[in-house]
């Protein structure tokens, strides 16, 4: 075979190979235009939480976005950390406490006597649809928090918008 | 002798691109959470994340499909063979940084090891490898 010929089988081969891709990262891009708005407008991009049948009986957390959230300040706001406190000591948002959602029975009680109920607070974990943010948020308002928001993209989003992150205790 | 290469030609063509179907349907279905998965491996920034999320499964199925039907063989197991290299150097890349964390290949939640998915992948590989030369020699 000449070299002609196999530089031309090669280009078709790679022709193709991104025909492929692009045709199916456009079908991707169109079925999940909504998810990707609202990733890149800042909205939150949808929580399987949110989205429970049933759940429209009972009151449901406002969302704050980044935007939002890093204009407060630390006095305006009492940031909630939802994760375990193994990853909370590894690196969390600026003054946040640590309030992992499977502790809150336990700790609930003294959170009260410690923090007023009308207090705001934002609520956080993992992102991507993490779910403790909104279940601690759910339970924080049933005791009686009146202003309780989730910032849905949590420490991920933070993180990559190059903010401030604390280690270990505050 | 050319039979039973044909046979285990198309064996590996249908076993690779009805892997690469399921792989891109079961994570179809939750974007959202596929997007934590790949957040995991602490590679991409929080909003691409949501794109691979959005389009990775569709690049998976649209090839993945190919095979099966055997139309582009070629190409769709070049694709499938990038996407795989992709794959092992992102699962190494995890290893070498000592974090244990579900690879997110298949299903979202669904428990797979990172050394695990890493030996996997080199057997795909393998089938994309078999797949890609088999069917230069049939011009498919």
């Amino acid at each position: 075979m000449n070299k002609p010929f196999l530089r031309k089988q090669l280009s078709i081969l790679l022709r193709d190979a991104a025909l492929i891709v692009a045709l199916a990262m456009l079908v991707g891009m169109a079925v999940n235009i909504r998810l990707l708005w609202n990733v890149w407008s800042g909205e939150i991009p949808g929580s399987a939480v949110l989205n429970e049948p049933g759940s429209e009986n009972e009151p449901l957390p406002m969302p704050i976005s980044l935007a939002e959230l890093s204009d407060l300040s630390a006095d305006e706001v009492l940031l909630l950390d939802a994760r375990h406190v193994d990853l909370y000591l590894q690196g969390h948002l600026p003054a946040a406490r640590s309030l992992p959602w499977g502790e809150i029975e336990s700790r609930l009680d003294d959170f009260r006597r410690e923090v007023p109920l009308h207090n705001t607070l934002v609520v956080y974990c993992s992102g991507y649809g993490c779910e403790d943010s909104f279940l601690l948020a759910q339970r924080l308002m049933a005791a009686g928090y009146e202003d309780v928001r989730v910032f849905e993209g949590g420490m991920p989003e933070w993180r990559d918008a190059g903010l401030p992150v604390e280690k270990g205790q505050p | 002798m050319n039979k039973f290469r044909s046979i285990f030609y198309h064996l590996c063509r249908l076993l690779l691109g009805g892997i690469f179907l399921y792989a891109g349907v079961v994570k179809v279905m939750d974007p959202v959470g596929f997007a934590g998965e790949i957040a995991n491996y602490q590679i991409l920034p929080y909003r691409l994340n949501f794109l691979v999320a959005a389009t990775l499964p569709f690049v998976e199925m649209l090839a993945g499909s190919l095979l099966m039907l055997n139309y582009k063989v070629r190409p769709a197991s070049l694709v499938i063979g990038g996407l795989n290299l992709v794959f092992i150097v992102a699962l190494s890349s995890l290893l070498m940084r000592g974090l244990d964390i579900d690879c997110g290949c298949f299903r979202p939640g669904a428990h797979s090891s990172a050394t695990t998915a890493l030996w996997r992948d080199v057997g795909f590989m393998v089938l994309a490898v078999v797949t890609f030369v088999g069917s230069g020699r049939r011009g498919t």
